[in-house]
């Protein structure tokens, strides 16, 4: 690993970062604008996240919509670092770092697996 | 009206959080659960959230400026997220009381950390070395073995073993709580890795938003997170740690600290009666 790909890791990693929060807080932002303006108090019982109807319930500019995406997009935020600084490594050839990328995925998706096979 | 005393909360939480190198999550579990009612463990999802919110704010820009160590982060993040994977299947299997004993220990030990180091200076000016990430960067040799390839300008990592097994501790910690676990990483780093205090605590920041999302999964699959608390919780957290970030150097640490201590060793009784009722 070079020095200069070092830091283009670093400098990518960092820029999405930002943007990723950036975009997670203005759903939430427009998620609760809309939550205050339906009416619903954050004491209310809310509907649990549904993939399938997710973007028709965007389009309805449903505020349940705009809150699980951006809490998604929150949770995307640091996954998708890892994600962007593994390539960056796997382009120069560190075979180590691009490993530990992978794994950190794996477990993640195990996390998921784990929790869809107790849920469903 | 509760979506503004949320945002509120947040805020405050976050600015404390930042002033004193905190993730909210200390703050943010007991105001939801003391002050709204919430169960223990939706308390704890929402915060992971508000916690990743911080944290990818922070980190975004300690990466840009390479204050943060991107190598070894991402190495003890393998372990943190593993933790925080088994810290976040424990969680639903504990009763509530149990969390809220765990969780005033949690508090009573960060108060103590905190009382302990009430009028020292920040450590920061004593033990840094190096800037990291400086332009020197481009002239550093190639490393070879795997301690100075984790190691930056300036310092070398040592004892990547105890650093492995402390990650996965925070990770457990993190996931059960609903807290960043920084308050482990960073002496973890600092004292026992040799990491100057500077770097550990960017790279700390960088380290939570992944562990706090590989238990946020788990949370958020279960129904461990109420987006309409989240919503405006993890706003309110945003904007105080911004503020919280910008007004650091303004403000004098010592006392805030002190009066930072008396809120927790409160907020540790509250959980402790909370837990044993």
């Amino acid at each position: 690993m070079t020095a200069s790909h070092a830091a283009v890791a670093e400098r990518l990693s960092g820029r999405l970062l930002i943007a990723f929060t950036y975009v997670s807080v203005g759903l939430l932002v427009i998620g609760v604008v809309l939550m205050i303006a339906n009416g619903i108090s954050p004491l209310d019982p809310s509907p649990g996240l549904d993939l399938a109807t997710l973007g028709s319930s965007l389009l309805a500019l449903e505020p349940i919509a705009f809150l699980w995406l951006g809490i998604l997009a929150v949770i995307a935020a640091p996954i998708g670092r890892v994600i962007v600084a593994g390539i960056v490594y796997a382009s120069d050839g560190d075979v180590t770092m691009v490993v530990i990328s992978i794994a950190i995925v794996v477990v993640i998706a195990i996390g998921v697996g784990s929790a869809i096979a107790v849920t469903f | 009206m509760v979506a503004g005393l949320l945002m509120i909360g947040g805020a405050a939480a976050g600015v404390f959080g930042a002033l004193l190198g905190l993730g909210g999550g200390v703050l943010l579990v007991p105001m939801l659960t003391l002050g709204f009612g919430l169960p223990l463990r939706e308390a704890v999802g929402v915060s992971l959230i508000s916690v990743i919110v911080t944290s990818s704010a922070a980190a975004g820009v300690y990466l840009e400026r390479h204050v943060a160590n991107l190598r070894l982060g991402m190495t003890l993040e393998l372990f943190t997220a593993t933790g925080a994977l088994v810290g976040g299947s424990i969680a639903f299997l504990l009763d509530e009381q149990w969390l809220s004993l765990l969780f005033a220990g949690l508090l009573l030990y960060v108060a103590a950390t905190m009382a302990r180091s009430g009028f020292r200076p920040a450590p920061e000016e004593a033990t840094d070395t190096a800037a990291p990430g400086s332009d020197d960067e481009a002239e550093r040799d190639e490393p070879t073995s795997t301690l100075e390839r984790l190691s930056g300008p300036g310092y070398r990592v040592r004892r990547l073993g105890l650093g492995i097994v402390g990650a996965t501790v925070a990770g457990v910690v993190s996931a059960l709580l609903g807290i960043g676990g920084g308050i482990i990483k960073v002496p973890l780093m600092h004292l026992a890795m040799g990491v100057p205090f500077r770097v550990a605590t960017a790279t700390s920041n960088m380290m939570i938003g992944i562990t706090a999302a590989a238990s946020a999964v788990t949370y958020l699959i279960r129904g461990g997170i109420d987006p309409y608390v989240a919503g405006p919780t993890g706003i309110g957290v945003f904007l105080g740690a911004t503020a919280g970030s910008r007004l650091a150097h303004r403000v004098d640490l010592r006392y805030l600290r002190l009066l930072f201590v008396v809120v927790l060793v409160y907020l540790a009784i509250q959980m402790l009666s909370r837990g044993l009722a």
